[in-house]
Parts: structure tokens; sequence; C-alpha cells
């Protein structure tokens, strides 16, 4: 049964870190949007996995609402916004394809190397998965820096979050639920006020692409 | 009951300003910003005489976060007195106002709340909100630097914030592992009570993660890149509660964790990479000032090296710690009656180019002398609050036998020390350009500044022993 646990824990994981890699080699926003939802559903999914396992009820909750909240609402906000722009594509990025591929490797490995003495404090089924958690974290990091459109790096800081979660879903069961509440809140809102960020860019740059964003310097 | 009123008054203020008509909800805020202050007080009063103040488990207010209670309270009053709202002579539509003074007040509303929430967590919750209410402010005007500066700073702190959390996470997975998981579990208290059995490898991991977050959002190079740009699109009174009190706050955070990391490390890890961040910030913050032109931007990089040096400060014992806090109170109160005074420059001159102030003494000269003041007053000259705490910084690396860093910081000081000097005498001499009006308008809006840089001076003087006594309760919090 822990067996099967850890198993799944580590296959959700892997999952999430999929999608964010998926991020590296597409150029269509849409289709960021798809991943980002699918690892938001992946991710209800382990969480609700940890809920059974780890005897928590209140983790289905969470598990429902975040579901609701990333998995539903914010991509359906974000496909709203696509539509607006005319499907967005990512133009050449900073770093191209293969090289970033490359680079999403690396940073998986460093992330073990980090984790290490977590995974070695930690008793719980789940900590195989966590240094798949913290590659997330800086997968996420490199898709907002390495990527132009300000949509990709709302969707790179949207799967931050993500690997924020997974990290805490896994290593402790969650974070106490009056924290997680505020979470959820400050994620809703800070992503409403992002979206009218970008709302504010085009207008004023008639154009999504952060590269115009260059007047303020030393 | 006296955190309920602290935090009460700019939430009512806020909600005030969503209903009333523009105006009066600028002069509400600026009535609730009295009665914060009141607030404030009244807690230093309490808490002085050794009392905890608490409401259920949720809020704690000690000596630190009341020192941090009465900068907020000070500086978000001195913002609402001279800010949007009161005077006749702005240039902003009332939806404008109305939108300043509902963010305003939620923005001090977080802050406040940051400084007294006991559950790390949700201090963290709190921090993140004050990047969202203060993000909201800085297109006050929609232009391309401003819109630009706004992005900039929401997407740099917000993942900068994120970081933190990912720290705080890593703390809360290693405290669950050694008591399991509580309600309480990310309360500072049962996490300091904690601390000497976590897990030293684990803590300094979190650590590592905490400081770039929260250094992120407290400026420190090399993650202080959004602070210029932010500092300077920003309207004026909103600089002057970012730069007076927000990195304050985030290194508040900051000194909290530390106060739990040291207890489980057995060596000074948080001093090392205190020392680095803020040696770094001061070399940068003093490079970046020799070749500024625009006023606002010099002001900024200003604030960067000051919360350098606030950073050093906490890496050196507890005379440090003292010499950073009471540091920290100087440069609230200066920073932010700089920032209002460039306020009142832009709408004069308006141009935020140092080459295109010229004549200030001539053109406006309370406010030309005002800030002279002031920046003699920021390079750390007496009689002026920074000079003391700077004095006292340096002399706690001395006893500390730093003397290779104190070195460094005093060369880092003085270069700081010749570009402002020599920007602030182009700004103050020659003449101004023909279209600039002579005179001051609305005088009394510069009867608050004048107060808090009479504060400034009283602290150069001396540092009042009611004061004294909260600066040395807030240092032992911070070194046990």
């Amino acid at each position: 049964m822990t067996d099967l646990f850890s198993q799944f824990a580590v296959l959700g994981s892997s999952l999430s870190l999929l999608f964010a890699v998926f991020l590296l080699w597409r150029r269509s926003v849409g289709a960021y949007v798809t991943a980002f939802a699918w690892q938001s559903a992946v991710l209800a999914a382990v969480t609700a996995m940890v809920a059974h396992f780890g005897r928590d009820p209140q983790l289905y909750a969470v598990a429902a609402v975040f579901y609701l909240l990333k998995g539903v609402a914010v991509p359906a906000l974000l496909r709203n916004m696509d539509r607006r722009f005319g499907p967005v594509r990512e133009g050449e990025p900073y770093v191209n394809a293969a090289a970033s591929v490359l680079v999403a490797g690396i940073l998986v490995l460093v992330a073990h190397a980090v984790m290490r003495p977590i995974v070695a404090v930690s008793d719980l089924p789940t900590r195989a998965a966590l240094p798949l958690a913290m590659g997330l974290v800086f997968v996420s990091l490199f898709v907002i820096v390495s990527r132009k459109k300000a949509v990709t790096q709302i969707i790179g800081f949207l799967m931050l979050e993500n690997g924020i979660t997974l990290l805490a879903v896994l290593g402790a069961y969650g974070v106490p639920l009056i924290v997680e509440l505020g979470v959820f809140l400050d994620a809703l809102m800070g992503f409403l006020v992002m979206q009218v960020f970008v709302y504010h860019i085009h207008e004023t740059f008639e154009s999504i692409d952060v590269d115009e964003l260059s007047g303020l310097k030393h | 009951m006296i955190l309920a009123i602290l935090l009460g008054a700019p939430l009512t203020a806020m909600l005030l300003a969503l209903v009333l008509p523009a105006r009066a909800g600028g002069r509400a805020a600026a009535a609730s910003a009295v009665v914060s202050i009141a607030a404030a007080v009244a807690l230093w009063t309490s808490v002085s005489r050794g009392e905890v103040a608490a409401v259920g488990g949720v809020l704690r207010a000690d000596a630190l976060s009341t020192l941090l209670v009465l900068c907020i309270a000070v500086v978000a009053g001195l913002a609402a007195w001279v800010g949007p709202g009161l005077w006749g002579r702005e240039d902003l539509q009332d939806s404008q106002i109305r939108r300043y003074v509902v963010f305003s007040n939620l923005f001090t509303f977080t802050m406040l709340g940051a400084v007294t929430v006991n559950n790390v967590g949700l201090m963290w919750v709190a921090i993140e909100a004050t990047t969202i209410a203060s993000a909201m402010l800085i297109p006050l005007r929609v232009s391309k630097p401003s819109v630009e500066a706004s992005w900039k700073y929401i997407l740099i702190g917000s993942v900068g914030i994120a970081l933190a959390f990912v720290g705080t996470v890593l703390a809360y997975v290693d405290f669950a592992h050694h008591a399991g998981a509580r309600e309480a579990a990310l309360t500072w208290t049962v996490l300091l009570a904690a601390a000497p059995s976590l897990h030293p490898e684990v803590m300094r991991l979190a650590f590592v993660f905490l400081l770039v977050g929260y250094g992120t959002k407290a400026g420190l190079a090399p993650m202080h890149t959004w602070l210029p740009d932010a500092h300077a699109e920003a309207p004026a009174p909103l600089s002057a509660m970012m730069s007076g009190v927000l990195l304050a706050v985030a290194l508040y955070a900051v000194m909290r964790w530390k106060a739990v990391v040291d207890l489980a490390l057995p060596t000074p890890f948080t001093d090392e990479l205190l020392v680095a961040l803020g040696l770094l910030s001061l070399a940068i913050a003093g490079f970046s000032l020799v070749a500024q032109r625009n006023y606002k931007r010099m002001l900024a990089y200003s604030s960067i090296e000051h919360t350098g040096l606030t950073c050093l400060g906490l890496a050196l014992g507890p005379l440090g710690a003292f010499a950073a806090l009471l540091h920290l109170v100087n440069h609230s109160l200066v920073k932010s009656v700089m920032f209002l005074l460039s306020g009142r420059m832009y709408r004069r001159y308006r141009t935020t180019d140092l080459a295109g102030v010229t004549g200030l003494l001539r053109t406006m000269p309370v406010t030309g002398a005002l800030f002279t003041a002031g920046m003699l007053a920021v390079v750390g000259l007496p009689p002026f609050g920074l000079f003391l705490s700077e004095l006292a910084l340096v002399r706690a690396g001395f006893a500390r036998g730093r003397y290779g860093l104190m070195l460094v910081v005093l060369a880092l000081l003085a270069l700081a020390f010749i570009s402002l000097v020599v920007h602030l005498n182009r700004m103050l001499h020659g003449p101004a350009r023909a279209a600039v009006d002579r005179g001051e308008d609305d005088r009394l809006a510069l009867v608050p500044l004048v107060v808090c840089l009479a504060l400034v001076v009283v602290l150069g003087v001396v540092v009042p022993s009611p004061l004294a006594r909260l600066l040395v309760m807030s240092a032992e919090i911070l070194s046990r």
C-alpha cells in the first residue's frame, strides 16, 4: 500500500514536471494554457490521493478548491486573454528549444542535489517525489526568465505556484488550512492584477512582448 | 483591542473611500491615519511595560512588531496628509484619487497585518498582498514607463515572494516531521520553541530561499532590479511608503526567520549571508548613485544602500541589531519625507531628470531647504539621526573585530556621500528654467514634513529613553 502511494506520488510529480517542460518546446500560448490546466488537474489528483492515503479529509476540500481555481477558472481566464489578443505565439525565445530542454534537465538534477537533506530527513512515503516538485519550481523559474510574452510569464508563475503546492502536499501533507486559504486568496488576486497589467501593456505598447519593456535603465 | 483598532482604521478608511466621494474619502483616510498613529503609540506604551499584545492565536505584537507598527503608522499618516485627496492642487481626476485612497489604505492594512500576525505563513500571505495592493497604484497615470515599472515590480516581486514561500514550506516540512502536522505549526512562537531540534541542513536550505525571497522584496542586491523603476514611476506618496516602510517590512520577515534559524544552526551561517548581500547592495547602490540622472531613482538607490546597511547591522550581534533597528527607524522617517518632497518638485518642474531641476532654492525656497536638510541626513551627517545609527553600526562592527568589512563599508558610504552631495549641489543652484513658477503652494502640507525632519534631528542628538527601551527589547528578540 505504501509502495503504491509512493509510486503514485512519483508518477503525479513526473507528469506535472513534464507539463512544465512542455512549455519549453511549444510556441503557442493556447497549448501552454492546456498544459497548465492539465498540470493543475494532475496536482489536484495528487492532493486527493494524499488525502486518501494520509487519511486527512481536509485535503479533499483543498484538492477540490485547487481544481476549481487552477484547473478551471484560471485557464478559462487565460484562454479569454489569448482570444482577445488573437492567438499569441512565442517568437524566438532568449534560449532556443533544444538548449532549453537541456537546461531543464540540468535544473532537475540540481533540484535533486538541493533536496538531498530534506529527503534524508523525511520519512513520508512521498519523499521520493520531493526533488521532482523542486524541479518543477526551478523549471518554472526558467520559463519566466527565458520567454518573452507577458502571458507566458504569467503561466510560468502559475506553474511555480503549482510547484510550491506540490512541495507542501508531498512534504508535509499540506500547510495548515488557514495559511492554505490565504495562499488561495493571494493567488487569485495576484493573477487578476497581473491580467489587468497585461491589458495595460497591450494598450500602451500595442504588443505583449516584454522585449518592448526596455525603456527604464539605470 | 489596540490591535483591532490599529488594523481596523485603514480597513475602515478603505471601505469609506469606496462609498464616499473621492475627496471626502481622502479626508476620511487622513483622519483614520491619526487613529492608527494613536493606536500605535498606545501599543508602544503597553509593550514597553513588558506586555505582549495578542488577539487569539492569530495576532501578536511584541517589541519588534511594535517598532515596525510605529514606522508604518507614521509614514502612512504622512503620506495620507501630504498625498492626493486632501489638497486642491493635484492634477488627478476623482476616479484616480479614489483608486489611490482605496489601494493605499489596503497597502497600509497589509503591511500592518504582516508585522502583527503570529503565523509566519500568514505573514507571507500579507507580504504577498502588499505587492498586489501597491502594484495597482504604480500605473495611477498609465504611461509606457509606469506600465513597464509595474509589470517588472509585480513579476519580480511575486516570483521573489514565491521563493520565500518555498523556504517557509521547507521549514514546515522539517517541523512537521519532528512535531507532527498541527494547525499551530507555522506560528512563530511555536517555531521558535522548536527551533533547537530542527534539522540544521534543512533550515540552512530554507533560509537561503527565505532570504532570497524576502530580500527581493526588501530591495537587496542582486534582486533589487525592480526597485528603482517602481520607486521612480510610482506616485510620490506611494514611493514614500514603499521606500520608508515596505522594505523594512520585508526585512522584518527576514529578522523573524533569522531568529528561528539561528537557534537551529551551530554556525553563524545567516550572518554571513546577510553580510554578503548587504555589502553587495551597498556596493551596487554606491556605484549606481555616481552616474544617476533621475532624482527619484537617486533616492531609490539610496534606499537600497540603507537597506544593505541595515542588513549588515543585523549580522553584527546584539549591538549591531540595535544599530540596525535604529537605522531602520531613521531611514523610514527621512526617506518618506524625501520622496514626498520629490513629489512637490515634480509637480513644479514636470520632470524627474536631475538636469531639469536647477535653482531649487530660488524656485521653491522651503521645499529646497527641506530637501537639502533631508539629503544631508540621508548621507549621514550630524546632527541627523542617521549619523548616530551609522556610527553605532560601525562601532558594533569594530567591536566584533570585523575591521576589514567596516573599512569597506565606510569607503562605500563615502562614495555615496560624494555622489549625493554633488547631485544635490547641482539641483540647488543655477538658473531655473524660465517656464518654472517661483514660490510655494500648499504651505500647510509642509508642516508634517517639517515635524518628521525635526524628529530625525532629535534622534540625532539623543535616542529618547522610551524608544531606546523598545529598541533594546527588539534587539533582544533578535539575538538570544
